[in-house]
């Protein structure tokens, strides 16, 4: 008699049923490396989702006896495995920014205050001290980075990783790169976190003294991803003056401190603004709150940086205000509240974390 | 499982222990609803064996048990009540 077709084996193995997952054993691609020898032996693979199944021996018994009622088969050799799905949904510590010293959130918890133009411009600050540094946009939603940095292009592909975009002696990254023109990004949370995930270990970072990463408003998802995946060395939280920004800078604040991110304090933007017409100073948004705020929550408070036209303009032509107007009042509060974040980084730097061991 | 805490001083958790302590939200309940742990009186060896421990950022464990359950995120905070 002739041997049977493999398609005949598939069949018959199809009307097993996993009971935990209600579906046949063969369109859950448990049945592996089948093999009919002309002498109408069968071996295969039958692979478990888990070496502990409750139904592994009868799953075994029932291939054997499907198999075996086949006209023609002289012989039947089942391999019983398991293929074990990781402990965890996560990704290890140690995959994430192997190579990334430091890495620095900037957030507000409010939006609008000005977080994107402040990590773009303390990631210049920091890499014209002549430190390598990144600059990851975790704004999935509005994505700014590409355009303050003037790098609208997509990211090359190296060994199935992408590489960062390289401007201003900047390594970047943002969904905008990888997303552009006008399409919006339209996801729901989960989808959120994994397109941040993929950001830190998709792209290949290399070395890094300081990866700096613009968080968009809110205190959830993006926020959570990324307090979960890294340690983050600290936090940076930017406001307005007035107390509807300082009162929601103060929440993104207390968000970082229960998940055991060190603030490295605040920064006031848009505290004053010299009119070029009549040289008075004035303070539209108020002025001071994030002092304040600072001192009332005993976090250091980092600096100020003034309202300037020149600031908005580095923003939309992709210079940093740093780069394209070193001597401007706003580029100097920048270099110096960078200087600040980096001593508050260093510091941070020496903390330990609790050790660990299973037995 | 043995911690050694930033200050140095160590404590220790059996996985038993950790597993009655799961506060994912299957384990607690949700939005009004009972938790499992509230419901059974019992759970079965593999359950209660630890797996793995991951570290979550800088603030948290997340432990896998045998059975496969993973979804609790231990709070260092929380061991540290869970041990005193």
């Amino acid at each position: 008699m002739a041997a049977p077709s493999s398609q005949q084996i598939l069949d018959a193995l199809g009307r097993i049923k996993d009971p935990d997952l209600g579906r046949d054993v063969v369109s859950l691609g448990m049945i592996k490396e089948l093999d009919v020898s002309p002498q109408g032996k069968v071996s295969f693979t039958f692979e478990l989702t888990t070496p502990a199944c409750p139904v592994r021996d009868r799953f075994k018994s029932q291939a054997e006896d499907a198999v075996g009622e086949i006209p023609g088969v002289t012989g039947v050799d089942v391999r019983m495995t398991a293929n074990v799905r990781p402990a965890f949904m996560r990704p290890k510590p140690s995959e994430v920014l192997p190579g990334v010293k430091q890495t620095i959130a900037v957030a507000s918890g409010k939006g609008g205050v000005g977080k994107s133009t402040v990590a773009v411009n303390l990631a210049a600050a920091l890499s014209k001290s002549g430190a390598s540094v990144g600059l990851l946009d975790a704004d999935i939603y509005g994505p700014s980075v590409p355009v303050m940095t003037g790098s609208r292009v997509v990211p090359q592909q190296a060994n199935g990783r992408l590489l960062p975009i390289e401007a201003h002696g900047m390594k970047l990254m943002s969904f905008g790169h990888i997303n552009p023109g006008s399409e919006p990004t339209i996801y729901r949370g989960p989808m959120v976190g994994k397109a941040i995930e993929a950001m830190m270990i998709q792209v290949d970072w290399g070395r890094l003294d300081y990866l700096v990463i613009d968080l968009p408003p809110g205190t959830g998802d993006a926020s959570l991803t990324l307090a979960q995946a890294v340690p983050l060395t600290g936090v940076a939280i930017v406001c307005t003056p007035q107390d509807v920004a300082t009162d929601i800078a103060v929440k993104a604040l207390q968000m970082f401190r229960k998940l055991n991110v060190t603030p490295l304090g605040l920064i006031e933007n848009m505290s004053w603004y010299v009119c070029p017409s009549c040289g008075h100073r004035h303070e539209i948004f108020s002025h001071g709150g994030a002092e304040s705020a600072a001192k009332r929550l005993g976090v250091p408070f980092l600096g100020a940086i003034p309202l300037e036209e020149g600031i908005r303009e580095g923003a939309d032509t992709g210079t940093p205000v740093v780069i394209s107007r070193p001597e401007s009042a706003g580029a100097k509060a920048f270099v110096e509240i960078a200087s600040q974040v980096a001593a508050r980084t260093s510091i941070q730097s020496f903390r330990q974390l609790p050790v660990i061991n299973v037995h | 499982m043995e911690i050694t805490w930033e200050d140095g001083s160590h404590s220790k958790l059996t996985g038993e222990q950790l597993r009655w302590a799961c506060p994912c939200a299957e384990c607690r309940g949700e939005a009004g609803t009972a938790g499992r742990l509230s419901r059974v009186q019992t759970l079965n060896d593999a359950e209660l064996r630890i797996r793995d421990v991951t570290l979550v950022g800088q603030y948290a464990l997340q432990i896998a048990f045998e059975s496969g359950h993973a979804t609790g995120i231990y709070t260092f905070s929380l061991l540290r009540r869970l041990m005193a």
